[in-house]
């Protein structure tokens, strides 16, 4: 086929999806690369998204069905770009497909495997609050609707044991363990960098107390303990099983000194938080520890005074990176320097922290692979206004250029086709 | 023709056949009484939507001459399509066949298998009644003119002029004023971490030069009709009066954004004579006469930036201000060395990774920040509350302000001509604030910079191209355009003329033909959502494959 038929998505998250549908509408071929195995990106892993409080996946399964069932789009997930040569029109892109080990075609998703599977490991998707087996999908509802074997830990694969438990219970004998990497070579005429964010490592914050106290959360495990089809099904509970916290802090700008930026998505978390907490927890009390508040869009910062006058305190810093967690009993205390300066203190059962958004793992091999340069923060280089990396032929969306919400994700990555169509019709 | 009835119960694995009696459902829909002078096919099937799944179907389809198709299997949103599409591979009409959900349901939510099997049979059951009156739809292609009309030749509208001109489709330009380049035209300097922008002079000029863009100057929007593919279009010359007829495939409204006057404000009182300056004042003063200076042509020793002037009125923070304010203090800082600047802001809105570097290098210049909970100015002279309440009083030479961004008084012509939806604060409101930004509720019309709220350059741009990106996909040359068929028409014969029904479409997609005195559906432009057909009191609307006998019969059959 005409490379000028094809193109490649890196990154299957909100970006990534939003691209491919319309590249594939606009009649072109799509590989859309996913080095996880399921698509739809981080916008899935929160319960609700800011500001119509949406359910995200409500949201973004039909997108991800849309992208599953479009015949000019192949999906790739456990994947990874090997090598790149050539230039804008005709890239010649090696790519490893890995094994599954489960045939997509034949598996229903029933779920019948994992329980019978003696392996188990943390779920890092799900923030490492639960476990997995070696044999498993990262939540319930993910698509494809397919589990996956990890090489390493299965006991048969890693040749421990000649375990079949897995192969032994699936009625459709979808489980192959004969399955091999496989290594693509295809020829496209243009590549889309969307390959999403990473959070900063909480712990290396060190007056935050994360990793420490048991009573500090990160944004993202509230997301997943929000989450109806999270580890605790959407119930509120502290790390114990049992507890449920009945004074709740959010904190601001976590890691925003250490990164040197601002995430501006993180302010619209407390309106989201709130709005769900005081309705799961009855009579919970949220406070909200902020420096700045950034609101990019004209519908965000309503939502921010609505909360502020019914379901949270907000409560003012002026200098958010003198503040202090620390134990006291089964209480955290929060002391932190209030608006004239003073000095304040809070006790709380649970602290959220906003923690600032980074670029996502493997950015940096990527870029290198794919001879882009990246900014002084490690995200994607472009220039300003613009959806061009530093090579012709090669764009970027989402994330992968700086932390963003998911309109402007979309926008970019909508500016990515634009320029690619263009650039093809000429 | 008899009726010839194809239903084909999906297992789904032991999704289904593990919490539903399969058998019986098939002996029970086998034998209904009520439609024993029908012809039933009923079987069950291990996985209907596998590759083995799917050739069993289209085989049954064209073997049997089904001439309706139920599918009892899983929600519609898993696998409606994958139905509709072994439809279209054989002479069933897709509309001639149902999804009945018998998965999240009944199986996935009733623990007891009995009656999650008499729920299932009962669904069914009315499934069978609804496709019985379900009609064949046929789509329709219609030829569609790729061109595109931009409204507003500012950063934005420049932007997606370039991305969409070329041999096969021509850009009309539309601008209000006689200078292209809109705001952004008045600019001194762009700022540091953004001088990449292309010079703008050199886009103005590229626009001009390009063979497939023809600018209209002093030119506004007078009329527009249609849909993606088709819009009728009549321009008006400002000064002339003289009228263009074009016609389009897609608009993009680009006409940007105008400041808020704070003198509005109750707690801003100032006249001309005062030495108080918005940032965009500053902007055109350096442009024009190359320096900043006081009215009175001396240089200030001390100025004051007050940020987020008119921000509660107008319910949004306007996340460009916070920036340009500091290019000014910038300006300030080099021309009047020494200087005394302080910066009075409620929050400090940074949104790209850059600025908030930017905003460091201020504060090591010694500029003075303070964050206030109020401010008030009379004249030169503010009055402001810090956020540790404490009074405070400043007289300085100039006073710089960033007053709130908001929709043009053209955003309202604009909606009214076009149908398209204002968003409360003015702006034009999106599709879906989140994963369709660009589009509006009326395919073909997109919003791209200031006037869908408020944005910096780089972010126009952006929109710009993405609405190009957006045009480029639907609206290719030479393709034609299918229009949804399931949409609502109108039985004239019951139709009374009251007009309820155009008052309750928000597609713009009923319009009332005067001289026959009744409502006309434009079914090019109709989406099926339905609300005409509930708000009609004379019963003369009816929503294709949504019609009230199909939905009774399906309720009455599930019911019974």
């Amino acid at each position: 086929m005409n490379p000028s038929d094809k193109i490649l998505v890196i990154g299957s998250g909100i970006a990534g999806m939003e691209a491919s549908l319309m590249l594939s509408k606009a009649g072109k071929k799509v590989y859309l690369v996913e080095r996880l195995p399921l698509i739809g990106g981080n916008v899935i892993k929160t319960g609700e998204s800011f500001p119509n409080m949406d359910c995200s996946t409500c949201l973004v399964a039909p997108i991800q069905q849309l992208i599953l069932q479009d015949k000019n789009i192949t999906v790739l997930t456990v994947s990874k770009v090997e090598k790149v040569i050539g230039k804008a029109g005709n890239f010649g892109v090696s790519l490893t497909k890995k094994a599954r080990y489960v045939n997509i075609a034949a598996c229903l998703g029933c779920g019948m495997c994992y329980p019978v599977c003696p392996v188990s490991q943390p779920n890092f998707w799900e923030q490492g609050l639960v476990e997995k087996k070696a044999i498993y999908v990262e939540c319930a509802g993910s698509l494809p609707n397919v589990p996956v074997i990890d090489p390493s830990l299965c006991l048969r694969l890693n040749g421990s044991e000649e375990c079949n438990l897995c192969a032994e219970t699936c009625i459709f004998g979808a489980i192959d363990f004969s399955e091999k990497d496989e290594l693509l070579e295809e020829n496209f005429a243009a590549i889309i960098v969307a390959t999403g964010f990473s959070t900063l490592d909480a712990r290396i914050i060190k007056n935050l107390g994360y990793g420490k106290f048991a009573g500090v959360y990160t944004a993202y495990e509230i997301e997943r303990l929000l989450a109806s089809n999270g580890p605790t099904e959407g119930v509120i509970k502290m790390r114990d099983g049992e507890r449920i916290p009945e004074k709740i802090a959010i904190i601001h700008c976590a890691g925003r000194k250490e990164v040197g930026y601002c995430s501006n998505v993180c302010c619209s978390y407390p309106s989201r938080y709130a709005h769900f907490l005081t309705e799961k927890v009855p009579g919970v009390k949220i406070f909200d520890i902020y420096g700045d508040l950034c609101f990019p869009d004209k519908a965000y910062q309503k939502l921010n005074y609505e909360t502020r006058k019914e379901k949270a305190e907000y409560l003012f810093s002026a200098d958010l990176e003198k503040l202090e967690i620390s134990e006291e009993s089964d209480k955290l205390k929060i002391k932190y320097p209030d608006a004239g300066n003073q000095h304040k203190e809070l006790l709380v059962d649970m602290a959220i922290l906003a923690v600032a958004i980074t670029p996502p793992a493997g950015l940096e091999d990527l870029t290198e692979l794919l001879e882009i340069e990246r900014d002084k923060y490690g995200f994607v280089k472009a220039e300003t206004g613009s959806v061009n990396t530093t090579r012709d032929g090669i764009y970027v969306a989402g994330c992968a250029t700086g932390p963003r919400d998911i309109q402007s994700s979309v926008l970019q990555s909508e500016a990515a086709v634009g320029q690619i169509l263009r650039f093809l019709q000429d | 023709m008899s009726d010839k009835i194809g239903i084909y119960v999906c297992e789904c694995g032991p999704n289904i056949s593990g919490r539903v009696d399969i058998d019986r459902i098939i002996a029970e829909i086998s034998n209904l009484e009520e439609f024993s002078d029908k012809e039933l096919i009923v079987k069950p099937h291990k996985l209907l939507c596998s590759v083995g799944g799917k050739a069993f179907l289209e085989e049954e389809i064209k073997n049997n001459e089904l001439t309706h198709l139920v599918c009892a299997a899983c929600s519609p949103r898993d696998h409606d399509t994958t139905f509709i599409n072994v439809c279209k591979k054989t002479q069933l009409n897709p509309y001639m066949y149902t999804i009945v959900n018998i998965r999240e349901q009944c199986a996935w939510i009733i623990p007891d298998k009995e009656k999650a099997t008499d729920k299932a049979i009962q669904y069914i059951r009315g499934g069978i009644d609804r496709v019985l009156y379900q009609e064949p739809l046929f789509e329709k292609q219609l030829e569609s003119n790729p061109d595109v009309l931009i409204i507003g030749g500012g950063m934005a509208g420049l932007t997606a002029a370039l991305v969409l001109a070329g041999k096969s489709r021509n850009v009309y330009l539309i601008e209000k004023t006689s200078i292209l380049g809109g705001k952004a035209a008045l600019f001194s300097e762009f700022l540091p971490h953004q001088s990449d922008i292309a010079d703008l002079k050199n886009k103005i000029k590229e626009v001009e030069n390009n063979q497939y863009i023809r600018i209209f100057r002093n030119t506004e929007l007078e009329k527009i009709v249609g849909f993606l593919g088709n819009f009728e279009i009549v321009l008006k010359q400002n000064q002339t009066g003289d009228t263009t007829d074009l016609l389009a495939g897609a608009v993009i409204l680009a006409n940007g954004y105008e400041l808020m006057d704070a003198r509005e404000l109750d707690n801003f009182k100032y006249t001309d004579a005062d030495n108080v300056f918005t940032g965009l004042e500053i902007e055109e003063m350096l442009t024009s006469q190359g320096k900043i200076t006081l009215r009175s042509g001396e240089k200030p020793r001390s100025a004051a930036l007050i940020h987020c002037v008119g921000r509660k009125e107008a319910g949004y923070c306007s996340q460009v201000c916070c920036n340009y304010l500091l290019k000014t203090a910038g300006y300030l800082l080099k021309q009047v060395p020494g200087i005394e600047i302080i910066d009075l802001h409620q929050d400090l809105c940074q949104p790209h990774t850059e600025d908030q570097a930017y905003f460091e290098s201020f504060k090591e210049k010694g500029m003075q920040f303070c964050r206030v909970q109020e401010v008030a100015l009379d004249g030169n002279k503010i009055e402001y509350v810090n956020m540790a309440g404490e009074k405070k009083e400043i007289a300085p030479d100039m006073v710089i302000i960033a007053p709130a961004m908001k929709a043009t008084a053209s955003n309202e012509a604009l909606s009214a001509l076009t149908s398209i939806d204002l968003h409360e604060t003015g702006f034009f409101q999106e599709a879906h604030i989140k994963i369709n930004p660009v589009s509006t509720k009326t395919d073909g019309i997109f919003i791209a910079g200031a006037s869908r709220g408020p944005c910096d350059i780089s972010e126009a741009m952006i929109q710009a191209q993405a609405a190009g990106g957006k045009i480029l996909t639907q609206l290719i040359p030479g393709e034609k355009i299918i229009p949804e068929v399931k949409v609502s028409e109108i039985l004239e014969a019951y139709c009374t003329g009251c007009k309820t029904c155009l008052d309750v479409c928000a597609y713009g997609a009923i319009y009332f033909d005067n001289e026959r005195g009744i409502s006309v559906v434009n079914e090019a432009i109709c989406r099926g959502c339905g609300n005409c057909v509930g708000s009609c009191p004379s019963g003369a609307l009816r929503s294709r494959h949504f019609t009230n006998l199909q939905l009774y019969q399906q309720v009455k059959e599930a019911l019974r």
